[in-house]
């Protein structure tokens, strides 16, 4: 979740009265904002990706004044006619179709807002505009300008000079070459010929998604602005326009609008108008738990900066274009609650009826567990996630059904286990120096590829253990399997000879109960005692679970 | 004064009979093994009954070439047997053939021959004559090697050290190496205790045998030191995590919930898209989420119920939401992922019973791409609680949530507004946490109805989740997360039960 630090003495120039560093500390949390660092002249805060308008002390100012109840209702934002005109390219139409823009004058640019620009045009690119690919800003200096601006493409040897560079690029250079186009070159991998925005006597503005040119760069000089949105998606690109403008007349700057034509059609941004949707009180009382009154509910939504009005008996909620997270009447009982204050919500006690109860099957695991802690084993717990070196290499077994997951950011973590006891062996490996006689055992699903299972993929239980000691011995492990099977499920069980790559030739068997074959148990072979740099002996045996209860349940 | 074990009332007769000496001899003389004098000494020197002195002795021990020498005799003696064979004096040449060895040796051996006094030379060095015969000091020592393999430094008298640093120059002939040596005395209570102990006839073991035919009245059984150190036994034990899902459980089970459980694979579509998560959500991205690659899933619901969720992503559908303006993706939700929520299950139960009413709840395993490091595993348990009905509400949700955290022993609970996706509205509860401090646990809220309407769910669905490992983290005192399933065998046979 995007951080931002909000500095007492820039809210407090924000906030129409006087608030104390305590108060603001106390109340930032019932705005859905949390706290990460308290400093003397900061607090370091995460904002949620749903309140993009958070991305500055200028939208968190706005709230606050609200929850204080310094100001209430929707603010209002006036945006003059401009000059500007914007025209757009039909080629562009296939590369990154949408362009919107705004004019902002008469702002006093200094470092810090310079910066607390930049930070929201960052969190607004990494957030809604999905790094870039969606949408993304370019905020430049219109005095340098000559408008119309044309929004068009130009081919991969198209140069000019890139932001924070002296010399001349072209597209293929930037793209190869800079940082950003390294990050971002691949939205564009699929085209050959590459979005840009150019002034009337061909200076570049930008080359959206990737960089700006150098010629419009803001400097402590620069009052009046020139700001464009590209995107995929006219939504995202408005909701990002509405809050860049809210943010910037709250800086002091003049909203003018750009007229932007594509052939003959027109559209004049930004678009400020409110977004109105009915109040639902009934609702917003059942889902809170609350009783309130029309009175009180306005004022909570007001409280929130939402205006409302009533229009035919109804009560209508006018909300800021900035509010792009408004989708649904349940997203204004929030807002309800955010007003009224989440600290006055009391919690209720609900008294059951029916008794609880756990799951079946893992009860009856629970009870297998019981029997092997009675039988002296410690119970491990490892990941279902392991190395194909753990799994197959070490234990010389053939990889047969595997499951992998993709990209995993470890090489520890790529298949998901079919079997346990290689994880056992691990658990061995790492506690040589333990006191011995070691007796492990670990109760925990295995994946096999099964093509009758809606995903392909079946899942099942499987008990394995360890013992591990100077003389530990196949009789040992049988001895402990057949009291398992006695004591937790009144099941006989029989061991069948057979091969298996991981355990010693002639000290390896089936573990079967009637027709079922229900696993393995055996003496580990010492090439793999070796992969594993154990000196002891171990045998192991382990059960398929799940078909043992499954076996329970048909003779019941 | 402390019983005496019988091994110790042993020793000390011993010594006080036999008199000090170096721990071999007197484990020999108490008629005991190595290791049960060490520990009868061990325990004595407790109980300030005997002194150990311990000091370093070097062995001489013979080598190879030596053994050769006692056998055949030295090179130098050998010399002079074939010059006798020879005639007592021949030229220098015909006795240098006949010893029938390199060059080296031979003038080795002739060297050794001449500094002993043995041979003489003639005839400007061209012929060699006898002089003498008798034994010299090296031969003298060698022969203290027939009997013993190894003698110490110190038991040579001192004409013998220089014939010993001549032979041990000689390469083969002997190693020196130091040991260790242990030398026992008693002490004045030591030889005190020693007249007071009679040896009675005091047994050890109780026997079934004497049991049964009552000759243990005949007998004393000895007293045991009880205050002695007993050797450590580490009983079988479910893993900490293990136990406390079990608690978790219980707490849910007290509070009249039903446990689900489901795979843990999962399509896309019940991960994320029947929670409202858009496709192009950044949760979604293969940097956070596992996915398994080249399966579809094939069964994932109801074709009518797949229509509605695509639907309400686009344009909101029937649920009278805006929806996330996109165009939706069948195949995008036929994706597999390990699951990064039990959510998944707990939602597709909602749509497959489609009770009016319901308790549920599960703690079980999720996943998540990450690199593991002392905060985050890629493997974790997460808790959840839902419960469905008619006229249930937030506040009631505040409450149910605080009724389990106080059967965790979690007495103090806040709760912040926040944001998920799937829930509106949304909290977060942060617990005071003993010996910790407040820390966030579970988040909450409200299904939102662009979640619950296209399943068919008609009544409000409270919901709370979190993860387990955090909450066992400060009750384990663990810092390190990775620690949980290190299974470190030291540390699980030693945690306790009860924390």
């Amino acid at each position: 979740m995007p951080v931002i630090e909000l500095h007492y003495d820039k809210l407090k120039a924000l906030i129409k009265a006087d608030v104390s560093k305590k108060e603001f500390v106390d109340k930032i949390p019932y705005l859905g904002i949390t706290l990460e660092e308290v400093a003397d002249e900061y607090m370091k805060v995460e904002y949620n990706p749903n309140r993009p308008d958070f991305s500055t002390s200028y939208g968190v100012a706005r709230s606050l004044n609200g929850l204080f109840g310094f100001e209430k209702g929707a603010p209002s934002y006036s945006v003059k006619k401009g000059e500007v005109n914007l025209i757009v390219d039909e080629s562009t139409q296939k590369v990154r179709p949408i362009v919107v823009s705004l004019v902002a004058k008469g702002l006093f640019l200094d470092d810090e807002l310079i910066e607390e620009i930049i930070s929201m045009q960052e969190d607004l690119h990494n957030g809604i505009g999905r790094h870039r690919r969606k949408m993304s800003i370019g905020i430049h200096n219109l005095d340098v300008i000559t408008p119309p601006i044309r929004y068009t493409t130009v081919p991969s040897d198209f140069k000019f000079v890139p932001l924070d560079h002296e010399e001349e690029m072209n597209i293929g250079e930037i793209l190869k070459r800079t940082d950003v186009g390294k990050e971002y070159g691949h939205i564009l991998s699929d085209f050959n010929r590459y979005p840009i925005l150019i002034d009337s006597l061909d200076n570049v503005l930008s080359f959206p998604p990737i960089i700006n040119g150098e010629l419009t760069k803001l400097t402590t000089y620069t009052s009046n602005l020139f700001i464009e949105i590209t995107a995929t998606d006219i939504g995202t690109a408005e909701d990002a326009l509405a809050i860049l403008a809210a943010t910037l007349n709250d800086a002091g700057a003049h909203l003018e609008s750009v007229k932007v034509s594509l052939g003959n059609s027109v559209r004049t941004t930004p678009d400020m108008s409110s977004q109105k949707m009915e109040v639902d009180i009934k609702l917003a009382n059942d889902l809170l738990g609350l009783n309130l009154t029309e009175q009180e509910v306005s004022e909570s939504l007001e409280k929130s900066r939402i205006s409302v009005s009533s229009e035919d008996g109804k009560l209508i909620a006018i909300i800021p274009r900035y509010r792009v997270d408004i989708l649904h009447l349940v997203d204004l009982v929030e807002e309800v609650a955010y007003g009224y204050g989440f600290d006055r919500l009391s919690p209720t006690l609900i008294t059951s009826k029916n008794a609880g109860k756990p799951d079946e099957t893992l009860s009856l695991m629970g009870s297998a567990r019981e029997v092997m802690v009675g039988l002296g084993y410690i119970e491990v717990m490892n990941y279902n996630l392991v190395s194909k070196k753990v799994l197959h290499e070490f234990t010389n077994r053939k990889p047969r059904t595997i499951v992998k997951v993709e990209n995993p950011k470890s090489l520890e973590l790529e298949l998901l286990r079919d079997i346990l006891f290689p994880s056992l062996l691990l658990v061995l490996s790492k506690n040589i120096h333990e006191e011995y006689p070691q007796k492990i055992f670990e109760i925990s699903k295995v994946f096999v590829k099964d093509a009758r299972a809606s995903t392909g993929i079946r899942e099942v239980y499987h008990l394995a253990t360890a013992i591990s000691h100077s003389t530990a011995n196949y009789t040992e492990a049988k001895s402990s399997l057949v009291s398992l099977f006695s004591q937790t499920f009144d099941l006989k069980v029989d061991t069948i000879p057979t091969f298996h790559p991981s355990f010693i030739i002639g000290r390896v068997a089936i573990v079967r109960s009637g027709k079922f074959k229900l696993g393995i148990i055996g003496e580990i072979a010492p090439v793999v005692l070796e992969n594993f740099r154990l000196r002891n002996p171990v045998t192991v045996y382990e059960v398929d679970l799940s078909k043992i209860l499954d076996i329970i349940e048909r003779k019941a | 004064m402390k019983p005496l074990h019988s091994l110790e009332r042993k020793l000390v007769l011993s010594l006080a009979k036999n008199g000090e000496g170096l721990l071999e001899d007197v484990a020999i003389k108490a008629d005991m093994t190595l290791d049960q004098a060490r520990r009868a000494i061990e325990w004595l020197r407790s109980k300030n009954m005997v002194e150990v002195k311990t000091t370093t002795r070097y062995i001489i021990e013979i080598a190879e070439e030596g053994k050769r020498a006692i056998e055949h005799g030295l090179p130098e003696r050998r010399l002079v047997e074939v010059l006798k064979k020879l005639g007592k004096e021949v030229k220098l040449d015909e006795l240098s053939k006949a010893f029938d060895s390199t060059p080296q040796e031979f003038s080795a051996a002739f060297g050794h021959a001449r500094a002993r006094g043995w041979i003489d030379t003639d005839n400007g060095k061209k012929t060699v004559k006898l002089t003498s015969d008798k034994i010299s000091s090296e031969e003298s020592l060698l022969r203290m090697f027939v009997a013993k393999k190894k003698l110490f430094l110190d038991e040579f008298k001192e004409e013998k050290r220089a014939a010993l640093s001549e032979l041990i120059k000689r390469p083969g002939y002997f190693t020196k190496r130091p040991v260790k040596t242990i030398f026992i005395m008693l002490t004045d209570l030591g030889r005190e205790t020693a007249e007071t102990v009679k040896e009675v006839k005091e047994i050890d073991n109780l026997t079934p045998e004497l049991i049964i035919s009552g000759r243990w009245r005949e007998l004393k059984l000895r007293p045991f030191d009880v205050e002695a150190v007993a050797p450590t036994s580490y009983p079988g034990k479910k893993h900490p995590v293990q136990r406390f899902i079990d608690e978790v459980k219980e707490a849910f089970i007290s509070l009249g919930f039903e446990e689900i459980v489901g795979p843990i694979i999962q399509p896309a579509f019940w991960n994320f898209d029947a929670l409202f998560v858009p496709q192009d959500h950044p949760a979604r991205d293969m940097q956070d989420t596992f996915y398994i690659p080249n399966i579809k899933d094939t069964k994932t619901s109801s074709l009518d119920l797949i229509e509605n969720v695509s639907r309400t992503h686009t344009d909101g559908g029937d649920t009278g939401s805006k929806g996330w303006g996109y165009d939706w993706k069948l195949d995008e939700s036929k994706r597999l992922v390990l699951r990064t929520h039990t959510t998944a299950v707990t939602v597709k139960y909602l749509a497959d019973t489609r009770a009016s009413e319901a308790k549920v709840f599960s703690v079980d395993k999720v996943f998540r791409n990450e690199k593991l490091d002392t905060k985050h595993l890629a493997e974790l348990h997460q808790i959840e609680g839902i419960v469905m009905g008619r006229k249930v509400t937030l506040r009631d949700l505040m409450g149910v949530l605080s009724e389990f955290y106080k059967i965790l022993g979690l007495k103090k609970v806040k709760f912040w507004p926040t944001y998920f996706p799937y829930t509106e509205p949304s909290l977060q509860s942060i617990v005071y946490v003993e010996d910790f401090g407040w820390m966030e646990l579970c988040g909450m809220g409200i299904f939102r109805p662009e979640v619950t309407l296209p399943l068919g769910v008609k009544n409000p669905v409270l919901a709370w989740g979190g993860g387990l490992e955090r909450l066992i983290m400060t009750r384990l005192h663990i810092e390190d997360i990775r620690e949980l399933y290190e299974n470190n065998l030291g540390w699980l046979r030693k945690v306790p039960l009860c924390l």
